[in-house]
């Protein structure tokens, strides 16, 4: 194949106070006319610097060493700022991370479509401005939104905008830095499944720069794993997933959740990337598990093994063969009688914005954004509230932990009623709940060390702890004493996120409310930090909420889920019954879109009846846009609520109608797929 | 970086001045000479600072008298010695009166909210509307004649101008502060509105305080000469900088030196904590709010 751009022996270094960094090394690989290749590794890996320098970008701090960038026979890394002008948008362009920071929030969207047409003078001859934009928006699956601003459209629909724009004047090669991961899960498969279309139809190659590998499964041709800055792996997408040949490879792998029901023995990587700490030899020797001393003092180079695939490890043969998967039979764990009800909430409304004087004296009321909650949580028990963004799980969370005070309805926490509002809970209720929010950089508070994080809750709540409770309770969570003395930025996220478990641990808590704890961590740290819920489950019988958008995670851990649609319970099941057999439409819905390992050419099935809205609190909120609507009875009428043996499904069909004329799809096989459903 | 991490990092022992910008060199060594030649001035002066008769009044400059003599024949040098630690005293303790005042308000008025900073908030734009020579005069007027010329009133004036504006930058600090799940989990703890605003907010808005804290001080040596050049500030004969270029301002032709003197002295003392000011902002990565 004829290769459209090729990079050899990139080396770029981040200059800072304390002298430069090598970020990027000796990365080399080549992109052929029309083809996907995909990017992955963890964050701080360099993977996006090196994806903006082929266009030609690099930060004011960035240097680069050496290395070449050919792309059509010219060095992108010598072209002047005015010729890369030109080339970028036209021939090489960009789809961004964060449409919503991407987007310019004054101007109208199709102007911003004009501009980048005007800018290249790419407007097809004989067609007008206008044409050519409606037929953009057109490609991209988007009616004409032209006259648009950027806060009128969703997350989905804004990422289909800088994809209309980055298309618009026909480019060799489209860079995509991370384009779907601040949406849902199902944006997230139509837009790869928009890009997928798109590459049919134009031609065009494309690097996708991301840390999912199930997304790359999906589409790229060949994936290029990096870590601390060196490629160490480049093969075929099919075989990279089937049968990594680079331990880090491996590991990756491994580290992502799937629902085949095995349980991996020390699945995933251990340790974290740390830049100072790098042997001589093989960056990822103090992380491997096949590493041997010469490791430590041989670099290890990217290699052709196979006639398409290049592994950067001396050890690759022992790597790639074959493992006989632990398979662990999951238990279906019966309790032994009847557990006690710790937490209950009936009859749950939530609003935001309590109503003012003169809406009180009109009667007018701000929307409930949560309807009708009901949940129960028995002790030592997790429960995973799981949903699409905005669909009100972390609004729950707050109810339960009385920073929200609920409009209607009951918590109850060992039988006796929680007071609404925070300030009227007592210290010893307070204690009973703890929180963990998602964002470790955010909930410890950086001006104190370690050792005052974790003792004001002790001091606070006078709980009489022996000298070692501090140390203990750090290799609980698998850290050590010498964290103490550290501030909370000289940590990982996955360390800072222990400590905030650990804090909250510390005062001996019923209930723990993990919100969407696990979202702003890498793959591998994530499996880390599952691990260590699992063993604090199993150890301090401690019940948990868990609120998640991904019900791979969740079914590792959880024995039950609560399915959330704007701010409705759609279904509640235990972990297992959801995965064989879901029967809810959205639960369906969500299991089908979560990308899984395998290339699964996944095309969503279109709502029954797209034209009858929801109306919030009327009928079902699934209305319009579920496969299975009834009809109008839908989008009138509140969906019953059918009790099962272990849970509940709301929706008009009733249970065995849902499971008879299921969806073409066999079920066991969504199960192998599920990913996320963020 | 933050303050707390940057002070106990390796790096801030072992090349702490290599690592400062070069602003805050110049503004450090600026202020430590005027503080050396403050703490000398307090103890030692060649004549006496109010001390009549030590030479010739009006003659010039000369070894004796590096700043000439002033009317009635005090040594302008001895009074311009003497004078440092007053002026940096009465700066110092007017700033942190303010700063005290002004951080306690502003933090509990972003944190707190409702009806409390409402009230707040219009008190402070009231009186920052009036411009703060005014305000200060009127103050010193309603302190009446029995407190009128102590550094007590002049200190308290200065304290009095600055809390109101320094009440807003902690007040925009602390709301934003406020939102930071660090606090959520303190008042998820049952902690007490003191406890979150002295021990999550006020570390974290240490910054923008600091920053705060050395751009009023530099402008406070020009407040206090201010009200001295216009009768309003310390009690002659005390020799308070801006009051001794008030004094002197008559014989600007006859011996320029006694006034520029003073007013040299008054000028590096600013320059020197702006630099200071300009340089620890970049250090904290912070910038300095604009205006007095």
């Amino acid at each position: 194949m004829q290769k459209l751009i090729e990079v050899r022996n990139l080396n770029i270094a981040y200059g800072g106070a304390a002298g430069w960094t090598n970020v990027v090394q000796g990365v080399s690989f080549e992109i052929a006319r029309g083809e996907a290749f995909g990017l992955v590794g963890e964050s701080g890996c360099g993977k996006s610097t090196v994806a903006y320098r082929l266009l030609g970008y690099g930060t004011i701090n960035s240097l680069v060493q050496t290395g070449e960038i050919i792309f059509d026979g010219t060095d992108l890394l010598k072209l002047g700022a005015t010729a890369l002008t030109r080339l970028r948008g036209d021939r090489i362009a960009l789809v961004p991370q964060n449409p919503t920071t991407s987007l310019s929030p004054g101007m109208r969207v199709g102007t911003q479509v004009r501009e980048m047409i005007a800018t290249h003078r790419a407007l097809p001859q004989g067609m007008t401005m206008e044409a050519r934009i409606v037929e953009l928006f057109a490609l991209v699956g988007l009616p004409d939104v032209g006259h648009c601003y950027p806060h009128e459209l969703s997350g989905g629909q804004q990422q289909r905008v800088t994809i209309a724009m980055a298309v618009a004047c026909n480019p060799d090669l489209l860079v995509l830095d991370e384009p779907t991961t601040g949406l849902d899960v199902t944006t997230q498969r139509q837009i790869i499944q928009l890009l997928a279309d798109l590459r049919a139809r134009i031609g065009m190659a494309m690097l996708y720069v991301t840390h999912d590998l199930a997304l790359l499964a999906q589409i790229a041709d060949r994936v290029g794993v990096m870590y601390a800055g060196q490629l160490v792996e480049v093969a075929p997408c099919e075989e990279l997933l089937s049968a990594p040949a680079h331990p880090y490879s491996r590991g990756l792998i491994a580290s992502i959740p799937t629902t085949d029901g095995a349980e991996r023995q020390g699945r995933g990587l251990r340790g974290v990337l740390r830049r100072d700490q790098m042997s001589t030899g093989c960056k990822f020797e103090p992380r491997c598990d096949f590493a041997t001393t010469a490791c430590r003092t041989m670099p290890q180079v990217l290699e052709p093994v196979t006639d398409a695939r290049s592994v950067a490890c001396m050890r690759w043969r022992d790597v790639v063969a074959p493992q006989a998967p632990v398979l662990v039979k999951r238990e279906n764990k019966k309790i032994i009688g009847e557990p006690a009800r710790l937490l209950s909430v009936a009859d749950l409304n939530l609003s935001y914005g309590r109503p003012g004087l003169f809406d009180r004296l009109l009667g007018r009321t701000s929307p409930s954004v949560v309807r009708d909650i009901d949940l129960e949580l028995y002790a030592g028990e997790v429960v995973a509230l799981v949903g699409e963004s905005g669909s009100g799980k972390s609004t729950i969370a707050r109810a339960i932990s009385g920073r929200l005070p609920p409009r209607t309805g009951i918590i109850r926490l060992d039988g006796a009623a929680l007071a609404p509002a925070l300030k009227d809970r007592s210290v010893e209720e307070l204690r009973q709940i703890q929180y963990i929010f998602q964002n470790p950089d955010a909930s410890l508070n950086p001006r104190r060390r370690i050792r005052s994080i974790l003792e004001r809750p002790i001091d606070h709540f006078g709980i009489k702890v022996d000298e070692k409770a501090l140390e203990s309770v750090l290799e609980n969570v698998g850290l050590h004493a010498g964290y103490l003395d550290r501030f909370p930025e000289q940590l990982s996220g996955g360390e800072r996120q222990r400590i905030a478990i650990a804090r909250a641990l510390l005062v001996n808590p019923k209930l723990l409310i993990c919100d969407e704890i696990l979202s702003a961590l890498d793959v591998s740290v994530q499996a880390r930090i599952v691990e260590l819920l699992r063993s604090l489950k199993e150890k301090h019988a401690v019940a948990m909420l868990f609120i998640s958008h991904d019900l791979a995670v969740v079914q590792e851990f959880a024995d039950r889920v609560a399915v959330l649609y704007r701010g409705e319970l759609m279904q509640l099941a235990d972990i297992a019954t959801l995965l064989d057999a879901p029967l809810h439409p959205y639960t369906e819905m969500l299991l089908e879109a979560a990308p899984g390992l395998r290339r699964d050419h996944y095309v969503s099935r279109p709502p029954a009846f797209p034209v009858s809205k929801a109306i919030p609190g009327v009928g079902c909120p699934l209305a319009g846009r579920c496969p299975r609507q009834v009809g109008s009875l839908c989008a009138e009428t509140r969906p019953p609520v059918q009790v099962s043996d272990n849970g509940f499904i709301r929706c008009h069909l009733a249970a065995d109608e849902l499971a008879t004329h299921a969806s073409p799809a066999d079920h066991s096989d969504f199960a192998g797929q599920v990913r996320s459903i963020s | 970086m933050t303050l707390a991490t940057f002070i106990s990092s390796r790096r801030f022992k072992v090349d702490l001045w290599r690592a400062t910008p070069g602003p805050f060199k110049v503004g450090a060594v600026i202020l430590v000479a005027h503080g050396l030649f403050a703490v000398l001035g307090f103890f030692w002066t060649p004549y006496g600072y109010a001390e009549m008769g030590a030479g010739l009044p009006l003659s010039g400059i000369s070894w004796q008298h590096p700043m000439g003599l002033d009317q009635i024949g005090r040594d302008v040098f001895s009074r311009f010695m003497h004078g440092a630690h007053i002026v940096l005293l009465l700066s110092f303790a007017g700033t942190m009166l303010g700063m005290v005042t002004g951080t306690t308000l502003g933090l509990l008025s972003g944190y707190v909210g409702g009806w409390f900073d409402e009230i707040t908030q219009r008190i402070v734009e009231a009186m920052i509307s009036i411009p703060f020579l005014a305000l200060a005069l009127v103050m010193i007027i309603a302190a009446g004649p029995a407190l009128a010329g102590a550094p007590v009133l002049i200190v308290f004036v200065v304290g009095l101008v600055y809390a109101p504006r320094i009440t807003r930058i902690a007040r925009a600090a602390a709301m934003e502060i406020a939102t930071r799940e660090y606090v959520a989990v303190a008042e998820l703890r049952g902690e007490g509105t003191w406890s979150i605003v002295f021990r999550e907010i006020l570390p974290n808005a240490a910054n923008v305080l600091l920053v705060e804290f050395s751009l009023r001080l530099s402008y406070a040596p020009i407040l206090i000469g201010a009200l001295g050049f216009l009768g309003f500030g310390i009690r002659p004969p005390t020799p308070e900088w801006g009051l001794m270029i008030s004094e002197n301002r008559n014989l600007l032709i006859a011996s320029p030196v006694t006034v520029f003197g003073p007013g040299l002295g008054l000028a590096s003392l600013v320059i020197g904590f702006n630099l200071f000011t300009d340089g620890l902002s970049r250090m904290l990565g912070q910038r300095p709010v604009a205006g007095a």
